[in-house]
């Protein structure tokens, strides 16, 4: 072991920095790969270290995917991040069992806390532990594009009930227009659709009782309905050609470009369509529409329910109080009323929305407070294995290669298998 | 103790590499295999023993069983598309002319490129709604095709991309072994009035026959390390058939984190190629001499 | 030499261009790519830009994180080849020169090293490399990357140096010089086409590597190039011309890397490893 101390030390001294003297924050986050994002994250650090002068905060970016690949062992390390950006679910849950996360509640005071939405301090809390802030929500909803649907005479203020929703997807491709775009490659697009059915046959407390292993687990007949309404779908042929081998920010682009009516995602969609559109222009908002998901009639889920994600941030072991001081900075209520204003983030922080300028935005972020529940996506409810045979089941829903029956005990035999 | 210092050499110049090998490459081969009878997620503490577990689940998996056939087409292109069409071009190109520096050089290039950018631009490429396929559905106003999303079509794409990174490297051999055949003998083929394609068949090819043994094995062990070119191109897709041994391996065992799983499919692989490549190396290298 | 006929020329020109053709153009595509706009790269992703907008290339020329991943991954790249060059000639030496007991062995040991992918252990490798502490640090990649181009390296310059005439070692030692001074004063000297050979191979791979920085390296201000590219990739959305100027700006270092030892390579390879 000595000789390895030794190597470690003469290689820390041929490459390391000079010794910093105030106390470093180490932070990981993802890509938020728009400007806005990045300058975000920039004034909020500036601004805590101003008031803290001897705390520094190091922040670091990575991509989506790699950051999802080397957390795991990254975490395990002597090079672990004191904080880190988290999806919620299944991995944090993992995580937390591990024994590699840092329990807070005693470093938050109750004030703080009450800031916050009771739904989103209720993500990072696992086992009455609470791990890290909540910082913004998504929810997916249908957007559409109003010339089109206008075009093919169909009025998707309509649209109540999922056959509602398949009798429009059907005019809609009589009249020579792709009625759906879906970034079929990333595959969670698709998952969208299946998991949004199985929130609305199974109801929210259903899929927890999936998950627990209840009713067959995750191959009860619950979800094999949920299968059967995704196929009556795919079985239409809804979607834009190639759509396998479209990823979900090539899907905004084409539905930016008017390649298609409908598009179900979250709301940074909205943001994301113009971005990824040809001319830069996207759908211009006056031309975007949106409903919530269809109902299924007779399904147990409470038709206001949402599905989405809950973001935020996990503090890991051995991390200093500096860490949960600086996540209530980022999260007080002058930070995240700034983050509203960039409509990319709907915020957890009561009062924040008032930041929030995008009309459509904004009538997502009502959907959002006046649901009963919000389902976390379920490729992240699940955590990493199961989540991506979820992903993988939804996929090939959609193709034709398997049926709701397979799909169905695909998820599930990977749920046992963990 | 021999004077010539010999004893000395071997203490001192064997050691760097052989310990620098053990640590960083058959140290953590040991605890794959290891970790191979563990079901592990990646966290905390390895305990949950399975035995042959991880293996059995393997052997079962048809994607597993798609990835070995695809490492196996690659195998078959790699030898039978690859290594032809790059003995054809040393054969024109191995003279010392400008020109055939020029071509050499671009040539070569698609080597140097990363396999994940080599990945990226091919999926640009290939994209039925803005690449050349884009292009050319518009020019013969077809319906656009989209190959990447085709399970009949989107492994050919991926033999193609390998075929076109790799040809070059495999050219370079074959150009620095004709080189090295002594230009009297083929003067003298010339001489006694054999065509260009005889004095190919019976002279050059004969003359090189390692350096396309020594191009065959790479291209084996090659053909089965195919991965970073696959991730971005069609990441395993559409609906998991077009992954090689290795992206089925980083897909189910490392970004699902099934960890043990990982390192079983992991050592199925490294049997496969010390296998193959030992036979290979037995039947096809050892006879004719060394390598 | 006999004259070959125009047309046989003419066909073979053709042959030339046309497989030039499929190798460029995917390459041009990529640099024209980083002069166009999001909107022009998607609707004529071949031709020559409407308009060149350099925007892209300044933006990543005078933004502060290029020369940053381009310093890290010359210094890990530079490195890797001359630690590989330096074990494994002098491993290459021992094994081409000296009999000795377990000889065979031990190179069959190193051939090992050839059959095994990054991919296949990475996690393993994750844990030794934590283990020396060596995370965050340029050395938890440049010892793992020379130690798996070892095998290779071991292999073409043994061949190498087995060629290299046994009278030159014999008059040496008549001098008093022995194996160790023989090496660096005539081996290596005389190896120059097999170790740039070999430095070649071993500098593409360790620039291009992206699977073994990712898990090693954390801080960005340690990032190697192919961590920047796949920077640019977030999660919503895609800046290709971004990208594939970033791509275009990299395969540059390789690219003068690879002219200025190409005509090493052709003579190394020749001497190194196909002669039998």
């Amino acid at each position: 072991m000595k000789r390895y101390a030794v190597l470690a030390v003469l290689a820390v001294g041929m490459f390391a920095s000079a010794p910093v003297l105030a106390e470093t924050v180490k932070v990981l986050s993802i890509e938020p790969n728009v400007k806005e994002g990045r300058d975000f994250y920039a004034s909020a650090i500036e601004k805590f270290e101003k008031a803290n002068p001897d705390i520094k905060i190091q922040f670091d970016y990575l991509d989506d995917t790699s950051f999802k690949s080397k957390l795991p062992t990254l975490l395990q390390s002597s090079a672990r991040p004191d904080i880190f950006y988290t999806w919620t679910g299944g991995v944090f849950h993992e995580q937390a069992d591990a024994g590699v996360l840092k329990d807070i509640s005693g470093e938050v005071d109750k004030k703080t806390l009450d800031t916050f939405a009771p739904g989103g301090i209720k993500a990072l809390t696992y086992n009455d532990k609470l791990y890290g802030l909540p910082m913004y929500a998504g929810v997916v909803v249908l957007f559409y594009n109003k010339e089109l649907t206008q075009k093919a005479g169909v009025d998707p203020t309509t649209i109540k009930t999922w056959d509602d929703f398949l009798a429009a997807v059907k005019t809609i491709k009589d009249a020579g227009i792709t009625p759906i775009v879906v970034g079929g490659k990333s595959k969670w697009p698709l998952q969208h659709y299946y998991g949004y059915l199985a929130t609305r046959i199974a109801g929210v407390d259903g899929i927890a009782a999936a998950k627990a292993g209840e009713n067959d687990g995750l191959a009860g007949p619950d979800f094999v309905k949920a299968g059967e309404e995704f196929k009556k779908l795919a079985d239409l042929q809804p979607f834009q050609p190639g759509f396998m081998d479209t990823d979900n920010s090539k899907a905004g682009g084409l539905f930016g470009d008017g390649r298609g009516a409908f598009i179900l995602a979250g709301n940074y969609m909205i943001g994301a369509q113009k971005r990824n559109s040809t001319s830069g222009q996207g759908i211009s908002d006056d031309k975007l529409g949106f409903i919530p998901f269809p109902v299924i009639t007779g399904g147990k889920g409470d038709p206001a329910d949402t599905f989405g994600g809950i973001n935020g941030w996990l503090v890991s072991k051995n991390a200093t109080p500096a860490a949960s001081k600086f996540l209530a900075s980022l999260m007080n209520l002058d930070n995240q009323t700034v983050s509203a204003g960039m409509d990319l983030w709907l915020p957890i922080v009561k009062g924040a929305d008032a930041g929030i300028r995008n009309a459509n935005v904004k009538a997502i972020a009502n959907l959002l407070a006046a649901a009963p529940h919000h389902q976390l996506y379920l490729d992240q409810e699940l955590g990493a294995n199961v989540g991506a045979a979820m992903n993988d089941a939804s996929a090939e829903l959609a193709t034709g290669d398997i049926s709701p029956d397979e799909a169905a005990q695909m998820v599930e035999e990977a749920h046992q298998m963990h | 103790m021999r004077s010539d210092g010999s004893l000395t050499a071997l203490m001192l110049f064997l050691p760097p590499a052989v310990l620098l090998f053990s640590l960083f490459v058959i140290w953590p081969i040991f605890t794959a295999v290891d970790l191979s009878f563990y079901k592990w997620n990646g966290y905390g503490d390895v305990t949950n023993f399975v035995g042959f577990d991880n293996y059995g689940i393997l052997l079962k998996n048809s994607i597993f069983h798609q990835s070995l056939f695809n490492s196996f087409k690659l195998l078959l292109a790699s030898i039978f598309l690859q290594i032809p069409l790059a003995l054809v071009l040393a054969l024109l190109l191995y003279r010392k002319t400008s020109a055939n520096t020029a071509f050499r050089l671009i040539f070569f290039a698609p080597y140097i490129l990363a396999e994940i950018a080599t990945g990226l631009i091919w999926s640009f490429i290939f994209d039925g709604d803005y690449g050349v396929s884009a292009m050319v559905a518009d020019k013969l106003g077809s319906e656009p095709f989209y190959i990447l999303a085709d399970k009949q079509w989107a492994f050919w794409t991926i033999i193609t991309v390998v075929v076109w990174k790799y040809f070059g490297y495999h050219m370079m051999i074959f150009i620095a072994a004709l080189q090295a055949v002594p230009t009297d003998l083929i003067e003298a083929a010339e001489i006694d009035g054999a065509s260009p394609l005889k004095t190919i068949w019976y002279v050059k090819l004969p003359m090189i026959l390692h350096a396309i043994k020594l191009s065959v094995l790479f291209a084996i062990t090659g053909a089965l390390q195919v991965f970073d070119i696959i991730i971005p191109l069609t990441n395993g897709g559409p609906s998991n058939s077009t992954h090689s041994i290795v992206s089925f391996l980083y897909t189910f065992g490392l970004a699902r984190m099934n960890v043990g799983f990982g390192a079983a499919v992991g050592v199925v692989l490294f049997i496969l190629c010390v296998g193959t490549a030992f036979s290979y190396k037995r039947l096809a290298i050892d006879k004719g001499g060394q390598l | 030499m006999k004259r070959s006929s125009l047309l046989s020329q003419l066909l073979r020109a053709a042959f030339l261009t046309f497989i030039a053709a499929l190798v460029i153009l995917p390459l041009l595509a990529t640099f024209l790519g980083g002069f166009k706009t999001l909107g022009e790269l998607r609707a004529a992703p071949f031709g020559f830009p409407s308009h060149w907008s350099f925007d892209v290339f300044i933006d990543i020329l005078t933004g502060p994180v290029f020369w940053t991943y381009l310093r890290n991954s010359l210094v890990i790249s530079l490195s890797a080849v001359v630690l590989t060059l330096l074990c494994a000639s002098m491993a290459a030496y021992v094994f081409a020169q000296i009999r000795f007991f377990g000889s065979r062995y031990l190179q069959s040991y190193m051939l090992l090293g050839m059959m095994f992918p990054f991919a296949t252990a990475i996690v393993p490798l994750f844990f030794q490399i934590n283990r020396f502490g060596l995370l965050d640090n340029p050395l938890g990649i440049i010892l793992p990357q020379t130690a798996f181009s070892m095998a290779f390296a071991v292999i073409l310059l043994r061949s190498f140096f087995q060629q290299l005439p046994k009278e030159l070692f014999e008059a040496a030692y008549v001098d008093g010089c022995g194996y160790v001074g023989f090496f660096f004063r005539f081996t290596l000297p005389l190896s120059t086409p097999i170790l740039a050979t070999v430095g070649t191979f071993v500098f593409v791979q360790s620039w291009n590597n992206y699977l073994l920085p990712l898990v090693v390296l954390n801080e960005q201000s340690l990032f190697t190039w192919p961590l920047g590219i796949m920077q640019f990739r977030g999660e919503f959305i895609v800046e290709w011309n971004r990208i594939l100027a970033f791509v275009s700006l990299t395969i540059l270092p390789a690219l003068v890397f690879f002219t200025f030892t190409q005509k090493y390579i052709v003579a190394g390879l020749t001497r190194g490893s196909v002669k039998g």
